[in-house]
């Protein structure tokens, strides 16, 4: 239970064939990730009622499209809840990036090319401070990525001050642009998806997960743990940089204030997941899975017509219900 | 690192006076008397609030409210709907207030101790609620939002040249001090804080005194929302929720661990007058939002520098975050 994602399972001599298949089932959704899939077909049953052409490709692909960044963001969460750290300054990384996709062309001057290095710059730099100060400074993740995310934020508000700039147009046609029936907004989330199957394989996913699970251990079984939390946040910055080229893609133009709303939402959709804020446990199909059924929830209020007063109220219920669910469910000590 | 709790307070009340004489060199009159009065008028809420922040983050277990602003804007709007003329109508309003902050604190505590989620995704959880309610009964209810003159002298007066909200301020320090230092209810928190598992052992009622803290930050931020009300004039949406960052910059300056069982809230008093009289300084240089911001953070992060560097403290704190439930 406690290390289903990295390490392959004790199989026993004596395993029966069922056991054998329960193990598969095991593997593919582990237990701690059963409430957020549950939820998950909650949301798509009531999504698929209220809304008639749901499973369109149409209404599928536009979804791929909004989901995109929000799964990207959680996987970048999950990642750093899984070493045992926490990031609050994803959101304003996001917005960081923003800012610099759309500030750049016009403020600099510099081409699509360079305004999409200099920004993935900029979230590597940032991320790996946030790896440097929890991992080797042994930070308070909580405190300190908090007042990183303070940083960001002011500098995304220097490079842009009021909401405005154009996001080079490419992005935005590429965003949009499908391939067959499928969005070519599947590509991050199919690369990101690979990323992490590849990590898995990696002793460096194994460590990530040892050191998540217990630091003392790993440290005294001779993993440097500080360089794979700098890893782990690099890695996830990766993804949040990814996240927020999407997010630009779709809307176009630079806003500070943009990714705020994304930190709070990658730490729901994580516990949401299963993934156990002490670290090392829960999956990223959890994370996934707890990602689509954020975004969904939005998907329902808004086809169910509920009136926009009570639209937050709705959502936040939601969202403790789920929490309850989770918790209630799992029962493991905190 | 800062050995003991009077190096902190020293440290701290160094960086107010720097700060004020600063601030008179580069902006005349910054430090004369009217504006230190309102200075420390503001510092009293931050004061307030930090002081919520502290008692959660004191019970340990990474310990943490976040729902404090929406609480505070819970209060205020609640509060001003029952709020009477003269005297005698702020006691329904305060009730109202008290009720709510319990209410709230009991859903926190309860989910944090019975349910065992983490205080960071709980608070959020009841903050997230409590706006989307409080977003349907603005649009619902026509109750009453303005201030009454009684309220608004309490919070706008003074006494004895003294604003009244620092006397208040001042007196709600000293009771939590007593509370903290000296009954057996803050030795508890302490123990709990530091040791869940070594406090339970020696009969620390730790689910109690968990659920306790939380319902006493809440109580104090739902109280000093209607404070807010009396100062700001009006209740609104939004009323507390941007005390909710400077609460916890504040709780952390002021040298609270997260990790739980340490903290000494006069040095987050005058941590509170410090990033008061810093963002003050700040407004009267004309530094924009994206300066302030980048100097919140910088600030952040040199005080956790002083708060833990490696070494043995360092070790010591993540073994316990590793160990304590």
């Amino acid at each position: 239970m406690k290390m289903h994602l990295a390490l392959p399972r004790p199989v026993r001599a004596t395993a029966r064939p069922e056991r054998r298949v329960r193990q598969r089932l095991a593997a593919a959704c582990p237990a701690s990730a059963v409430p957020a899939v549950v939820m998950l077909l909650a949301v798509v049953a009531c999504n698929a009622w209220l809304q008639p052409d749901f499973f369109s490709a149409e209404s599928l692909g536009s979804l791929l499209q909004n989901a995109a960044p929000v799964l990207l963001v959680c996987m970048a969460q999950a990642i750093i809840v899984l070493v045992g750290e926490l990031d609050l300054s994803v959101g304003a990384g996001i917005s960081l990036v923003n800012c610099l996709l759309a500030g750049l062309p016009a403020r600099a001057g510099l081409g699509t090319g360079t305004t999409c290095a200099v920004a993935l710059a900029a979230a590597l730099v940032a991320g790996l401070c946030n790896g440097f100060l929890v991992g080797y400074l042994r930070q308070s993740a909580l405190v300190c990525t908090f007042a990183t995310g303070a940083i960001l934020f002011g500098i995304a508000l220097t490079v842009m001050p009021q909401p405005g700039g154009a996001v080079p147009e490419v992005l935005g046609t590429l965003y949009a642009q499908r391939l067959g029936p499928v969005p070519l907004a599947a590509v991050p989330l199919v690369l990101a998806a690979l990323l992490w199957i590849g990590l898995q394989r990696h002793r460096l996913g194994r460590r990530l997960i040892a050191t998540g699970s217990n630091a003392d251990a790993a440290l005294k079984s001779g993993i440097d743990i500080r360089v794979v939390k700098l890893l782990a946040y690099g890695i996830a910055w990766l993804l949040v940089f990814a996240s927020a080229a999407c997010i630009s893609a779709e809307t176009a133009s630079g806003d500070a204030r943009l990714g705020l709303s994304y930190t709070l939402n990658s730490v729901a959709a994580v516990v949401i997941g299963g993934i156990s804020l002490a670290g090392g446990r829960g999956s990223m199909i959890g994370a996934a899975c707890g990602g689509l059924v954020l975004v969904l929830i939005g998907n329902v209020v808004y086809f169910a017509g509920i009136p926009s007063n009570y639209q937050e109220v709705f959502k936040g219920a939601v969202i403790v219900l789920a929490l309850g669910f989770t918790f209630v469910g799992s029962r493991r000590p905190a | 690192m800062i050995k003991g709790t009077n190096a902190r307070r020293a440290l701290l009340l160094v960086l107010v006076v720097g700060v004020l004489v600063s601030g008179q060199f580069a902006v005349p009159g910054f430090a004369n008397g009217g504006q230190l009065g309102n200075q420390v008028k503001i510092a009293a809420f931050l004061g307030l609030f930090g002081l919520c922040q502290t008692i959660a983050m004191m019970s340990g277990g990474q310990g943490l409210d976040l729902s404090i602003g929406a609480t505070a804007t819970l209060g205020g709007i609640l509060g001003a709907a029952v709020i009477g003329p003269g005297p005698a109508g702020l006691l329904p309003a305060f009730a109202t207030a008290l009720a709510c902050g319990a209410i709230v604190g009991l859903v926190n505590g309860g989910g944090i101790t019975l349910f065992r989620v983490p205080p960071l995704v709980m608070t959020l959880a009841t903050a997230s609620l409590i706006d989307g309610g409080l977003i349907v009964w603005t649009s619902v209810m026509q109750a009453n939002t303005a201030a009454t003159p009684t309220l608004v002298a309490l919070t706008g007066g003074s006494v004895a040249g003294l604003p009244r909200l620092s006397v208040l301020w001042i007196l709600v320090a000293g009771v939590v001090w007593y509370l903290i230092e000296r009954s057996a209810w803050g030795r508890g928190l302490m123990a709990t804080g530091a040791n869940p598992d070594a406090a339970y052992l020696s009969g620390a009622r730790v689910r109690l005194i968990r659920i306790a803290a939380y319902v006493i930050s809440a109580s104090i931020a739902s109280l000093t929302g209607v404070l807010l009300v009396g100062y700001a004039g009006q209740a609104f949406l939004g009323l507390g929720g941007s005390y909710l960052l400077t609460s916890v910059v504040v709780a952390v300056i002021g040298g609270v661990s997260l990790a739980g069982g340490r903290g000494d809230y006069i040095a987050v008093v005058i941590a509170a007058l410090f990033l008061t009289v810093l963002t003050s300084l700040l407004t009267a240089l004309q530094i924009e939002e994206a300066g302030r911001q980048c100097i919140f953070g910088a600030t952040l992060l040199a005080f956790l520098a002083i708060n833990g560097l490696p070494g043995r403290v360092g070790r010591l704190r993540t073994r316990r975050m590793h160990g304590g439930g």
